[in-house]
């Protein structure tokens, strides 16, 4: 009897404490990152290289996204607009949308499942074949080398994509409104830039920023802490991409509650 | 094929991204964002419930401006419009509050003015305002309305109505019954006289006609020559004569009044009425000499060369008062900034620091004036040569200042500056963003083919009115290790009195 109460106790303060040091672990990793981000030398190359993996090879997958989100939305939206014979409002709807919410989010999630994916992945192996301890032995930091390069990468290039993503969609639904839907252009395009502010684009930038960190960020954290070899590797990749999905809409709430 | 390197491939990736980013910004933001266009007029309304700011101002339907600030002034509500530069608004515009459609947005629309009272300057203030139709205002008065209709009724029902009513009302239908019945007996006997009237009617109406004709005539060329009313009133004599005149008349036209009963006269006595006929072909004749230009009067009318030296008069006047109009505005506009910067430099572990006076004789025109103290000097070069061998000295003096001086202009949010940078020649670009509360800067100088330029590269966020934050990374592709990231911070303020100072300095037009 005591002993299954104790049992239970035992279990309970076993998961807290794990939870503690998880959160602790981010927390410490976290500041580490802020620290070596901002103390010289910085590693251009690297950094360049990340560029280029998170932003440039993950354009034609935001291009898609984008476009067919914006071209649907318009479909969508047509067909509701066309009740109240307001169809020009198709373009600023759409337009709202992409730039408020569908092009950092998606965005963001395209970039999960490519980039993020593959930082947890090729952290983790680097971790399970004892290359980072390697790193320590050379009195090299690993965050410095490995962490801050990535998730500079994803602060920067997510608002660059979402500026992508945000046109291309605003294209697609103009491509459907008016050349299929054959709604009026100039009400298209007038609506558009009457119901549309710098402030949308700019918070909509500013969202995308905070997801490139996020992504990255859990990305390069469940890397660091496979263990278990190539099984450890493969469930690090998946909770790195279901924790980072969450935390990003999560997170989309409370940003839009704050900014809008 | 060299394939095409990593660092090209963000490059390009980044600059597309941005330009699209600047497109999408200058498309929606094309009032009101940044550097805005056009000016300011106010107008105090009642009511605005259902107007939003940024909502469309118009002129016969078309977008003239925006609404800029929506505020409560002494009760009510005071809207500052921004209107569109090229729209000139005359002084006695009238504003209302409009709907598009019966669910639309409000807005509001500006009847235009006449041009005579001149245009509004901006800040001015739009006097004339229609008040919002509000629906509880419309049926209180239509309730009012209906009232007062009722006591009218009740009134009337206390007149006609009752047995007194009823025998008064028969007395007036026998009566009005009895006075006809006399009417028709008196046209009935006078026949032949009445008949005699209207013939005589007839022709004095033809002549006067005429006389109407060419005093029509007459008043068309006075309002032609607009200048001569002014000569009117300054030439005393004229003026005095015309009043006598008027007196006179005044008393010939009481007489006139006075002899009632002339109208039996002229139903019994034909020849009267002939001198009224003749009266009228003399007065035709007057007014047909004044036309031709004869006689005084006649000049007046007639003479062109009055009317054009009274126009040229008016006009210098006209000219005189917009080109003090154009020195105040130019007053208006002329801005003057001081700044001091101060920037940390992490790798020298030492501080820059910028003293500017930023003079903006336009909003859109700047000049740039400035001292630097940089920690790591001025840096001369010179060469020797010694066995035949070119050798280079570098010196860097540390107590020297470098020197600022640059002219910019600003195209909405993008500033392109040009000049002397730190005692060298350079070009700077500034981009403006978030109301200007954010400047991102890239500025190239000091180029030099043995090494390469300075770059440098910064933001500016605006915490306070006067303070702002930077950070940024100066040197950045230096070749002798110069590179730093540093931060900082920056003060500036307006100088009202220096404004003053250098607009009264006389200026060429």
């Amino acid at each position: 009897m005591i002993g299954s109460i104790f049992a239970v106790l035992d279990r309970t303060g076993r998961s807290v404490i794990h939870v503690l040091e998880e959160l602790g672990g981010m927390l410490f990793l976290f500041v580490s990152i802020a620290r070596w981000a901002v103390s010289p030398p910085f590693k251009i190359r690297q950094i360049m290289k990340q560029m280029e993996f998170v932003g440039v090879k993950s354009l034609f997958v935001v291009i898609l996204t984008g476009l067919f989100t914006g071209m649907v939305s318009a479909l969508q939206g047509y067909h509701g607009f066309k009740m109240f014979s307001a169809e020009s409002l198709v373009g600023s709807t759409v337009a709202l949308a992409m730039t408020r919410e569908l092009g950092p989010v998606l965005t963001s999630l395209m970039v999960t499942a490519r980039a993020g994916s593959a930082m947890a992945a090729e952290l983790g192996t680097m971790k399970v074949t004892e290359q980072i301890d390697a790193l320590y032995v050379m009195a090299s930091n690993p965050v410095k080398h490995l962490i801050v390069p990535r998730v500079i990468a994803g602060v920067i290039m997510l608002p660059a994509l979402t500026i992508v993503s945000d046109f291309v969609g605003i294209f697609g639904s103009y491509f459907v409104g008016v050349g299929l839907l054959d709604i009026n252009k100039g009400m298209f395009i007038r609506n558009m830039t009457k119901f549309v502010d710098l402030g949308d684009i700019y918070n909509g930038l500013v969202k995308a920023a905070v997801f490139g960190l996020i992504l990255s960020f859990i990305g390069c954290y469940k890397g660091f802490k496979t263990t278990g070899g190539a099984e450890g590797v493969g469930k690090a990749t998946t909770e790195a991409v279901v924790i980072s999905a969450i935390t990003i809409l999560i997170c989309d709430y409370f940003l839009t509650a704050l900014m809008f | 094929m060299r394939s095409i390197s990593t660092e090209a491939k963000v490059g390009l990736f980044v600059l597309v991204a941005l330009a699209v980013l600047a497109y999408m910004s200058f498309r929606v933001g094309e009032y009101g964002f940044g550097h805005k266009k056009g000016y300011l007029v106010t107008a105090a309304f009642d009511n605005v419930a259902g107007l939003e700011k940024d909502a469309s101002v118009r002129i016969a339907g078309v977008e003239v401006g925006r609404i800029e600030e929506i505020s409560l002034k002494n009760g009510r509500a005071q809207v500052t419009l921004r209107i569109h530069p090229d729209v000139e608004l005359e002084k006695d515009v009238q504003a209302s509050i409009k709907t598009h459609g019966i669910l639309g947005d409000k807005y509001i629309e500006i009847a235009p003015g006449t041009e005579e009272v001149g245009y509004m300057r901006p800040g001015g203030e739009i006097t004339r305002v229609e008040q919002q139709a509000d629906l509880d205002r419309l049926l209180r008065e239509l309730g009012s309305i209906t009232s007062d209709i009722m006591a009218v009724t009740a009134t009337l029902k206390d007149v006609v109505g009752g047995e007194e009513g009823q025998t008064n009302l028969k007395a007036i239908v026998s009566n009005t019954k009895e006075l006809s019945e006399n009417l028709n007996r008196v046209v009935t006997q006078n026949n032949e006289k009445i008949n005699l009237l209207v013939t005589n009617l007839n022709r004095a109406s033809g002549s006067m006609q005429k006389t109407f004709a060419s005093l029509h005539e007459i008043t068309d060329k006075i309002n032609k020559g607009q200048g001569t009313i002014g000569q009117l009133v300054e030439n005393r004599e004229i003026f005095d004569n015309l009043n006598k005149t008027l007196a006179s008349l005044n008393k010939i036209t009481e007489k006139v009044s006075q002899g009632e009963g002339t109208i039996g006269k002229l139903v019994a006595k034909d020849d009267l009425f002939e001198t009224l006929n003749r009266t009228a072909v003399s007065l035709q004749n007057i007014t047909e000499k004044i036309d031709a230009g004869e006689g005084t009067i006649g000049k007046l009318v007639n003479d062109e060369e009055t009317v054009e030296s009274l126009n040229a008069g008016l006009k210098s006047i006209d000219r005189s008062m917009s080109g003090i109009e154009r020195y105040i505005s130019r007053a208006d506009s002329f801005r003057t900034f001081f700044s001091y910067r101060g920037e940390y430099l992490m790798s020298e572990s030492n501080a820059k620091s910028y003293v500017n006076v930023r003079i903006q004789p336009r909003e859109d025109v700047f000049y740039v004036l400035g001292a630097v103290a940089d920690p790591r000097g001025r840096r001369t070069v010179t060469e020797r040569i010694a066995d035949g061998q070119t050798v280079k000295f570098e010196e860097y003096d540390k107590g020297e200042l470098l020197i600022d001086a640059q002219i910019g202009k600003r195209f909405r949010d993008i500033a392109m500056r040009g000049g002397f940078f730190e005692s060298t020649g350079g070009v700077g670009v500034d981009y403006f963003a978030l109301n200007d509360t954010l400047k991102i800067t890239f500025e190239a100088f000091d180029f030099d083919k043995d090494r390469n330029a300075h770059l440098k590269f910064y933001a500016d966020y605006r915490l306070f009115r006067h303070v702002s934050l930077t950070a940024g990374w100066d040197d950045f592709i230096s070749s002798e290790g110069n590179e730093s990231p540093f931060v900082g911070l920056s003060i500036s303020f307006e100088d009202k009195d220096l404004k003053y100072l250098l607009s009264s300095i006389p200026i060429s037009r």
